[in-house]
């Protein structure tokens, strides 16, 4: 397939874009939405149909395609509102709608906090800001709204170049050959990882084995040293010893003992990528320490004022400064 | 290509992985334009935030069409340094504000000493 019809998608998207963000009536505000809305779509719709789908994926694909039109349509509403708190309620709205997409892609964890972190912590932290900092009284109308919220600078060039970027990247999805290959092989290797996680949680994996057989005391690993053999129709053998015999028997696990993706993430960040954890800490560190340092209020204080905060006597009566003057 | 293969552990469809990648690059680029033609400094970090929200979202993404947690894991990473950053910025721009008594960055376009 050319991606022809995705740049012309591209190309109206970016006029919407433009339109909207340039100082412009109320009219061709409207139609501008319009436009930039019909390209989103048809970018969305091209992407779709660049890989066939079969009739069973369409449930969740169009809750996707929903969320998808929420979350980049709230994103667009955040770089043109002329309020600055109405933009951060519109970013929470981004961050809810992706959440939504996380839960979609099965990433229930780091959909849950993102929506702790993101809208529950940072959003609050810009308000905080945006209400501290604010210049205008809050009347509704954004007639009144200060200039440098109402008009964008370089709209045009900066459109042109973001969605450069966007045909060029989004381009790639259509250079994609034998997809159904490509999706067969991921399949599989998908299931596997699975199962590799499986074997790296001993205390799982007993208590899978126990859910289908509680008599097994425990696991074992295989005659070539590995705890779990996947085979082909995606579910595995593991070796397990019952209490009463001592000679170990295989055991067939069914593809629902896969760990879920919380445990799954927990093991990844602790046996994985300990460094980056601990690292982490430490970023959070510092940058509690830089904001305490650039918050605080930086004043010029006179010798004497210094001295009385620090709880000595002024300048005038000090005989020690006196004398070594 | 796709179908559910137990409870909880649906394959996932290539379409849905594209159409997750299509939003996060248009994500993305809706906070680079917004970044660059914003002139408050709150809302340019305010977009900042949306190109992570890309970035993230590609990541997740990847990870699930792998079924590998790697992806997820940078994601909770991104929201550590995100946060960071949030606060760092924030910091910097009250200092900003309380100079120049304006959030506009066109006040700073000579980053020169006041």
């Amino acid at each position: 397939m050319v991606p022809t019809l995705f740049y012309a998608a591209c190309a109206i998207a970016a006029m919407g874009l433009a339109l909207i963000l340039m100082p412009t009536g109320h009219k061709v505000r409207l139609g501008a939405t319009v436009l930039g809305l019909a390209g989103v779509a048809w970018i969305l719709v091209l992407v779709i149909g660049a890989i066939p789908t079969g009739m069973s994926e369409v449930g969740p694909l169009g809750l996707m395609v929903l969320c998808a039109l929420v979350s980049v349509a709230s994103a667009v509403r955040v770089i043109t509102h002329h309020r600055p708190v109405f933009s951060a309620m519109y970013f929470v709205l981004v961050v809810i709608s992706g959440a939504a997409i996380y839960v979609l892609l099965s990433a229930e964890f780091v959909a849950f906090s993102l929506v702790i972190v993101y809208a529950g912590a940072i959003l609050i932290t810009y308000l905080f800001v945006l209400m501290l900092a604010q210049q205008s009284p809050t009347d509704i109308g954004s007639a009144d709204a200060v200039d440098y919220d109402r008009i964008a600078r370089e709209p045009a060039s900066a459109v042109i170049a973001g969605f450069v970027l966007i045909a060029v990247l989004g381009g790639s999805i259509f250079s994609v050959q034998d997809s159904a290959t490509t999706a067969r092989f991921d399949q599989e290797r998908s299931v596997r990882n699975g199962w590799r996680d499986l074997a790296s949680m001993p205390k799982l994996l007993l208590q899978q084995a126990q859910r289908t057989d509680p008599t097994v005391a425990r696991v074992v690993p295989r005659a070539d040293g590995r705890m779990i053999d996947v085979r082909s129709d995606s579910t595995a053998i593991i070796s397990v010893e019952r209490a009463t015999q001592t000679a170990p028997m295989d055991m067939i696990l069914s593809p629902s003992m896969l760990p879920d993706n919380t445990s799954r993430v927990g093991m990844a960040l602790v046996t994985k990528f300990p460094v980056s954890l601990e690292l982490a800490g430490v970023i959070l560190l510092m940058a509690m320490l830089g904001a305490v340092v650039l918050a605080r209020k930086q004043t010029d204080l006179a010798d004497d004022e210094r001295r009385t905060l620090a709880g000595l006597g002024t300048l005038a009566d000090d005989p020690s400064v006196r004398s070594s003057r | 290509m796709s179908g559910e293969l137990a409870s909880g552990f649906t394959i996932v469809a290539g379409s849905q992985i594209s159409l997750a990648l299509a939003i996060s690059a248009l994500l993305f680029v809706i906070g680079l334009v917004g970044f660059l033609c914003r002139r408050n400094m709150i809302i340019m970090f305010l977009c900042t935030e949306l190109m992570f929200q890309g970035a993230a979202l590609a990541m997740i993404a990847f990870a699930r069409m792998r079924m590998d947690v790697s992806g997820q894991v940078f994601v909770i990473f991104i929201l550590t340094v995100a946060a960071a950053e949030a606060a760092l910025a924030l910091g910097l721009v009250v200092l900003l504000y309380r100079r120049r008594e304006t959030l506009s960055s066109d006040a700073w376009s000579e980053l020169g000493e006041s």
